[in-house]
């Protein structure tokens, strides 16, 4: 009956994590990874909507909000192991001799090594299902929009893009899409790869030579945003940019219209 | 660094090998005997092929066909000469006429009793090998980050023409390679060469003629990817994609050279260091009583050894469509680019963390020696680089989610690559797990451990974005990519290895790392490589393509925010430059054990004998017993 009375004199699950809890360390700990947290939390949710350029697109949207709320959501992990090295970092011992006497012999700890893990999976689910819903979202949009896609044909070349609308029967080096009306690019290059990027739209895609490669987006906002290319393609790649133009659809049929009427080709 | 005030480990007399050719090699001759192998080859390929100098190399491909056929085999003629003439294959020569080297040969071989003279020569000691690694690192880090300053001179203000854009292309391109090579071997080079065999009590190598080549290989590779300056430069950046890299010129080829030789390296390197560890241990010395930092050091070489040959292949592949135009990678006959982009990412991935678990693993080795805390959850750290290695070899197309090859596959490529969050985090709990509660002894290699987290920490997090394919939609190919590897390989890797190096320094070299030096060399990198790569975020996240030579005006600020911090950091690279060639030459002279570590190589004297232990060690714990009453 030894062994019983041991028993009773450990202190319970609760007593033991009331004492950790009321330990310095701890609390410091605790505190400076509320502070970690927050600090992450603020960057994620100021930085990026500043740094970004203008959101044009619902895609563009998708991409900004994953930047902001993927940071946000790992803004504890980052907390808690800043924290925990903030508050090492604050006990530190200095000197030419290594410290008198040694730390607790903490080998392992269990639970600690479960929940991690654990919590770690569980972060990486949410991320995986955020990225596969939003990836779902952009291809059902595609497919309820395809029918009155307007197809541009977007050619890379050695150093710059030409478009192609064949249903309208314009080429141009300039790229005029009508606002709210889904867009289909259908890439290609003329001779090494490049990579279609109009930036605030949020997609893109490589040009590369006999295959076709396809991005879709919807421009929701009126206003002028960059075409640039994103692989390396040679000497002049840094120049390798245009601008392109969202515009009211009146706009763009006179635009369209005028380009026809100088022969099908806009330069 | 030819200062080096090594002594002999036994003042016995220099064997005499019946003066053999054996005692006349060493880099001189190898250097001769490269040149004359290499101009034999052009002269006899001249005619037939024509020379760099005779055809009109430009963006005529027809014209510059043949004449790569010249360069590449006087390239390779130069490395296989050089390995002659230093004496790499008198070893297997004497096998195969049935007659053996001798043991005084052999100890010859080893270095014995010569001096300076050995870091020159064809030497088997591992201990040599360890220093030439070290001192190649810091000459190529040296040359690559000089590459880096030049890169960002000319992005510091828009418009800049400091740098013309050819010039710039081949910079970007020959900064990336060499870089990448330095990094590949920076921990396990030095560190797994000189300290490792100690570590588990080995007395050498398991194959420590392969040891000197794996170094001496290496060696001919720089030249090669220097000449590529005279040949017109990389213009390809280091991913070389083809087609752009078949109508490169002539250039291009040392790229293709230096990258088939250092597989070969790094092969030969990788199957020694396994071999060591799993067959060279001390009695006593059990699976989980393996420091960590072999641990780390063996899975790290261990993933090169099936990621490099696929570059190998890569490379061998692409020198034939510029020299016989088979068209592996050109549409126009049937080939695909994307070929070439699978086969490059299919080394590429496995590749970074080839670089990092070494780096990582030494702060591990690092960290509980100055915490006086036991690593925590060993356990935990296996699992950490064993998921990292093995999930890496199942991610290589998330550098091609834009790239339109199999969009169906970007989905499970997300999932493989998000997991990897999942071990990377076991890393970080490892860790900290060992800071908690723990009283760390400032030193240099502590403060690498602090930086790695921060460092590691932003470069993870940034990572988990551009592994979800939306997201990537928007930074693939942009300047944010540039800063978020450059936090992981650098931020990480790099400082595990600046931390390593100061652990180990006083192993190495007898002598203890200036304090103070380094001390001011840590913040000045460190600080100086925030401010560089949060404005190359900056820039990334406004939409600044990477690779460009210029830019537009809106990303001035971050251009130039990321141009102040990089001359911070090549400050701070300078001044440990002096730190490290001050303290080597005239350092306080270090103790045995001035860490109190519990390692290996912590027991034996400076400098290490020959065979490294007087007798066999027998090991009965593991590393990490510190900490009190252990509960």
């Amino acid at each position: 009956m030894a062994h019983h009375d041991d028993q009773d004199l450990l202190p319970t699950p609760g007593q033991r994590v009331g004492t950790f809890l009321k330990r310095k360390d701890v609390s410091q700990t605790f505190v400076l990874g509320i502070f970690f947290t927050a600090v992450f939390v603020v960057l994620g949710l100021w930085v990026y909507p500043h740094w970004m350029p203008n959101v044009m697109s619902k895609e563009m949207q998708g991409n900004e909000d994953i930047m902001i709320w993927f940071t946000v959501i790992s803004a504890p992990i980052a907390g808690v192991v800043l924290a925990i090295a903030m508050e090492s970092f604050i006990n530190m011992h200095r000197g030419d001799t290594p410290p008198p006497e040694d730390g607790p012999g903490i080998k392992t700890h269990g639970p600690v090594v479960v929940i991690w893990s654990a919590v770690s999976v569980l972060f990486t689910i949410v991320a995986i299902v955020w990225g596969i819903t939003e990836m779902n979202t952009w291809s059902s949009d595609a497919l309820a929009g395809s029918n009155n896609a307007l197809v541009v044909d977007v050619t890379g070349s050695q150093w710059n893009w030409s478009f192609n609308y064949p249903a309208q029967g314009i080429t141009s080096h300039e790229l005029n899409l009508p606002i709210n009306q889904p867009v289909e690019f259908r890439v290609i290059s003329a001779d090494v790869n490049h990579s279609f990027w109009p930036v605030q739209l949020g997609v893109k895609v490589d040009a590369n030579r006999l295959s076709t490669t396809i991005a879709r987006t919807t421009p929701d906002k009126l206003g002028v945003f960059d075409v640039k290319c994103a692989e390396l393609c040679g000497l002049n790649h840094a120049y390798m940019e245009t601008s392109g133009h969202v515009e009211s659809v009146a706009d763009f049929n006179s635009w369209v219209s005028q380009a026809k009427a100088t022969g099908g080709t806009q330069q | 660094m030819t200062t080096l005030s090594h002594k002999p480990a036994s003042a016995r007399p220099i064997p005499n090998p019946e003066r053999s050719l054996i005692t006349r090699l060493n880099m001189g001759s190898g250097t001769v005997v490269g040149i004359l192998f290499a101009v034999i080859t052009y002269y006899l390929l001249r005619h037939h092929f024509g020379s760099p100098w005779r055809v009109n190399h430009g963006m005529d491909m027809t014209n510059t066909h043949f004449v790569n056929v010249t360069i590449l085999c006087t390239m390779f003629a130069w490395s296989f000469g050089f390995l002659v003439g230093i004496g790499a294959l008198i070893g297997p020569f004497r096998w195969l006429i049935g007659k053996d080297l001798t043991a005084e040969e052999q100890l010859y071989l080893a270095g014995d009793g010569q001096g300076i003279k050995r870091y020159f020569k064809y030497c088997t000691d591992h201990k040599v090998v360890g220093i030439q690694y070290l001192v190649g690192v810091m000459a190529m880090l040296g040359v690559g980050g000089t590459m880096a300053m030049m890169i960002r001179t000319n992005l510091a203000t828009p418009g800049s023409h400091f740098i013309a854009p050819i010039i710039y292309n081949s910079l970007v391109g020959l900064h990336g390679i060499t870089m990448i090579i330095a990094m590949i071997i920076v921990s396990t080079g030095p560190f797994g060469n000189y300290i490792m065999p100690i570590m588990i009590g080995a007395a050498d190598m398991a194959f420590p003629r392969l040891n000197a080549l794996s170094w001496w290989v290496l060696f001919t590779a720089i030249p090669v990817l220097c000449s590529a300056w005279f040949l017109g430069g990389i213009p390809t950046g280091w991913t070389a994609y083809a087609p752009l890299s078949d109508q490169a010129g002539p250039g291009m080829n040392a790229f293709l050279a230096t990258i088939i030789i250092f597989a070969v390296s790094t092969a030969v390197a990788g199957m020694n260091i396994t071999t060591t560890v799993v067959a060279m241990r001390a009695k006593g010395m059990k699976w989980n009583r393996v420091p960590i930092f072999v641990v780390g050091a063996t899975i790290s070489v261990a993933l090169a050894i099936p990621a490099f040959p696929t570059f190998m292949v890569a490379m061998i592949q692409t020198g034939l469509d510029r020299t016989i135009s088979t068209g592996f990678y050109d549409a126009n006959v049937g080939g695909s680019g994307w070929l070439y982009a699978n086969l490059f990412w299919i080394m590429g991935h496995p590749e970074v963390y080839v670089i990092l678990i070494p780096g990582v693993a030494a702060l591990m080795e690092i960290a509980p020696v100055f915490v006086r805390k036991p690593l925590f959850s060993y356990g935990a750290a296996i699992a950490g680089f064993a998921g990292i290695a093995g999930l890496s070899v199942l991610v290589w197309a998330h550098h091609m989610y834009m790239s339109g090859w199999m969009p169906s596959l970007n989905g499970p490529f997300m999932i493989t690559t998000e997991f990897i969050s999942v071990p990377t985090g076991l890393l970080f709990l490892v860790l900290v797990g060992t800071l908690w509660r723990g009283k760390p002894w400032m030193k240099m290699p502590m403060l690498s451990v602090y930086a790695f987290i921060w460092d590691f920490l932003i470069g993870g997090i940034t990572g988990i974005y551009l592994s979800d394919v939306p997201a990537d939609n928007y930074l693939h190919g942009s300047m944010f990519v540039t800063a978020h590897f450059h936090y992981t390989l650098m931020g990480a890797a790099l400082t595990g290895a600046i931390g390593a190096l100061a652990f180990w320094f006083p192993k190495m070299t007898g002598r203890m790392l200036n304090d103070r030096a380094s001390y001011i060399s840590f913040w000045l990198i460190q600080i100086g490589f925030n401010v560089l790569f949060l404005g190359m975020f900056m820039a990334g996240a406004a939409g600044q393509p990477r690779r460009v030579a210029d830019y537009a005006q809106a990303f001035a600020h971050a251009n130039l925010i990321s141009t102040i911090g990089a001359y911070s950091v090549g400050l701070g690279m300078i001044v440990l430059l002096w730190a490290i060639i001050h303290s080597w030459r005239s350092g306080i002279i270090a103790p045995m054990n001035p860490w109190g570590s519990k390692t290996l190589e912590w027991t034996v004297p400076y400098p290490v004998p020959l065979v490294n232990f007087d007798e066999p060690p027998v090991v009965t714990s593991d590393p990490y017993n510190y900490g009190r009453s252990a509960k």
